[in-house]
């Protein structure tokens, strides 16, 4: 590829958000605005910025990636990571906004009333964190080396000290605007590229027909991925969505439990139009590029078809254009992720002061850059599944269980989300060292959610059973506050 | 930070943003103390906790149906004869299945729940604004 194609991409990406953070960061002047983007942030500009945090590396390289090497049953990716938000609105959005928690560690203490139990969520919200930064570093990896030829790690750094810096320099303020516009260019950055290469396929007469060998092909010869797999996938990705940190955080900015319905269900049309086309790339990539499922770079797809099927000057704008929009997924993923990471850090260990959250910041940058430039990567929807399985084991059950469940006590919670951590954890380590084992222990490994997800919920019900004298005392009063309607007149004012 | 809050001429001051906000608002402003005093006698208690339990059933509900068609649609593909090879258009059945079939679904779920799920809540109100 011609690097300077792949500079104009990045050039033009980061200098397109520093100027939306900049504006953002000149009519946003008050603590008001700081903390409450809130009051006056409307569902739509909300919920684009929900997307735009959440659509991260995984999704825009991944999918396409995953779809050219295992074909139709990759496509229950994409469906969990959308199916999550609709588990999300269902038994999160509203009572999590009435909560009035910021972050999930407050939901923790103002619900069971317990420092101890803030304390483990807080751990668990930084592990979550830092292991779904090292995913999106890897993939600003393969980006640089492939679109500029740099060595790999120059990607993964200019990631982690942009984050870094824009995080120090206050971006806060502007963090809705930036986050809500890279989500329509990271949409038109996938969508216009397959549109013109579906034109030039059907200008050069292969119509649909042609291509339906592609649907059937596999490249690499990779088995179908089997019935528990695929179950327990679909598991980690409902119920992993709604315990992700910087997914949460977005909801305290909406201005009632109402709205914050209404912004998910823009949310999840938002994500449903985005996922058409991955699938497209990775079905097109079947049919024209299968090479690279096997030279193991398939993640590259959507980087590379373009340019691939497009000769010439449109081909090489085409291909910037998609260079932007996946750096934009690896920035404003990781300076959501970050940014969260960085308040629980700093409230929880500093002390919670403007510099402690600082040096929280610098802290989870560096972190997570250690573990991407140490390790090899996976494939990226691969990765980011397994943090997926983790916070289904640990947060979700927590989440679950305090909204609905007046008997969750503090002890059930701890023992609970360290059982779930403990196991879930363990079968990702276990699985990669001994490496992709076959037969039932291999699948179990593999893909743990299934039966970790189920044991995190039996152990925080038992032990919240065995412990009912310890039910927070105010538990009327908060039960009340997190299920009850804001007044009306507050809602038709809107 | 609407998008439609220009600075005026006399813009507030910048202000420092200095103590994080680690106990964030308890309440709504103006969450009326009378509702409050309301919901906390017997009767306000039993309304609150049936408004818990339909909106606890209604999301089970949605979930469950969600969940369930959703794994008819691998089977669909397995048990009806013929399914895994038919095609539309010249796309397999079962990719446009996963590929583009579920999210209307999705979309069609989450819009029954929003809609009912306000509507408990309207119920609610008119109880506890009428004591």
């Amino acid at each position: 590829m011609n690097p300077a194609v792949g500079y104009a991409g990045l050039i033009g990406v980061f200098v397109v958000t520093a100027a939306i953070g900049f504006y953002g960061l000149r009519i946003s002047r008050t603590t008001e605005d700081f903390y409450v983007a809130s009051r006056t942030v409307r569902p739509w500009w909300n919920a684009s910025a929900i997307g735009g945090e959440y659509l991260s590396a995984a999704s825009f390289l991944g999918v396409a990636g995953l779809i050219l090497i295992s074909g139709a049953d990759a496509l229950w990716f994409p469906i969990g990571y959308t199916a999550g938000y609709l588990m999300l609105l269902l038994f999160v959005a509203a009572p999590l906004r009435r909560s009035g928690a910021y972050t999930v560690p407050d939901f923790t203490e103002g619900r069971l009333e317990s420092v101890a139990a803030r304390r483990v969520t807080s751990l668990l919200v930084v592990l979550v964190g830092w292991f779904y930064i090292v995913p999106q570093l890897q993939g600003a990896a393969l980006t640089i080396r492939i679109a500029t030829g740099l060595p790999s790690w120059v990607g993964s750094v200019a990631v982690a000290v942009v984050v870094c810096v824009t995080v120090l320099m206050g971006g806060m303020r502007a963090i809705t605007f930036v986050q809500a516009f890279q989500f329509w260019l990271k949409l038109t950055a996938i969508a216009v590229p397959i549109v013109f290469v579906l034109i030039v396929m059907a200008n050069n007469g292969l119509a649909i027909p042609a291509v339906a060998e592609p649907f059937a092909s596999n490249p690499v010869g990779s088995p179908p991925s089997g019935t528990y797999r695929n179950i327990s996938l679909v598991i980690a990705l409902l119920f992993g969505t709604l315990g992700l940190p910087h997914v949460l955080v977005r909801f305290y900015t909406n201005p009632d439990g109402t709205s914050a319905r209404r912004t998910t269900l823009i949310v999840l049309a938002l994500l449903s139009v985005f996922y058409i086309f991955p699938t497209l790339y990775g079905v097109v990539g079947r049919a024209f590029a299968p090479d690279l499922a096997a030279a193991g770079t398939a993640d590259a797809l959507v980087l590379l078809l373009p340019g691939r099927l497009i000769p010439g000057l449109a081909g090489d704008m085409l291909t910037a254009l998609v260079i932007a929009g996946a750096f934009a997924a690896f920035l404003s993923t990781t300076s959501g992720l970050v940014v969260s990471v960085a308040g629980v850090i700093s409230q929880d260990v500093l002390g919670g002061r403007v510099r402690g959250f600082r040096i929280a910041a610098v802290f989870s940058s560096i972190a997570p850059l250690g573990v991407a430039l140490m390790t090899d990567s996976m494939q990226l929807a691969g990765s980011v599944g397994l943090v997926f399985a983790f916070t289904a084991s640990t947060l979700c059950p927590l989440l679950l269980l305090g909204i609905w469940w007046r008997g969750l006590t503090d002890a059930g919670a701890i023992a609970g989300m360290l059982a779930g951590g403990a196991l879930c954890g363990g079968s990702i380590v276990l699985g990669r060292v001994l490496g992709s084992g076959t037969g039932l222990l291999g699948e179990l490994l593999a893909q743990p959610a299934a039966w970790t997800v189920p044991t995190a919920f039996a152990v925080m019900i038992g032990v919240s059973l065995a412990t009912k004298s310890r039910r927070p005392g105010g538990i009327t009063k908060i039960m009340t506050r997190l299920h009850t309607p804001e007044r009306r007149s507050a809602a038709a004012t809107r | 930070m609407s998008p439609d809050a220009t600075p005026g001429p006399n813009p507030p001051r910048r202000v420092r943003v200095t103590a994080p906000r680690s106990q964030a608002r308890r309440a709504s402003p103006g969450y009326p103390v009378a509702r409050e005093i309301a919901e906390e006698s017997e009767v306000g208690q039993v309304f609150v906790r049936s408004l818990i339990r339909s909106q606890l059933r209604l999301a089970v509900v949605v979930a469950v149906g969600f969940l369930l068609i959703l794994l008819a649609f691998p089977l669909l593909l397995a048990w009806v004869p013929g399914m895994d090879r038919a095609t539309f258009l010249g796309v397999p059945f079962g990719w446009l299945l996963l590929g583009v079939g579920v999210y209307p679904l999705i979309g069609l779920s989450a819009w029954l729940y929003v809609r009912t799920a306000s509507r408990n809540e309207a119920r609610y109100l008119d109880l506890v604004e009428d004591e």
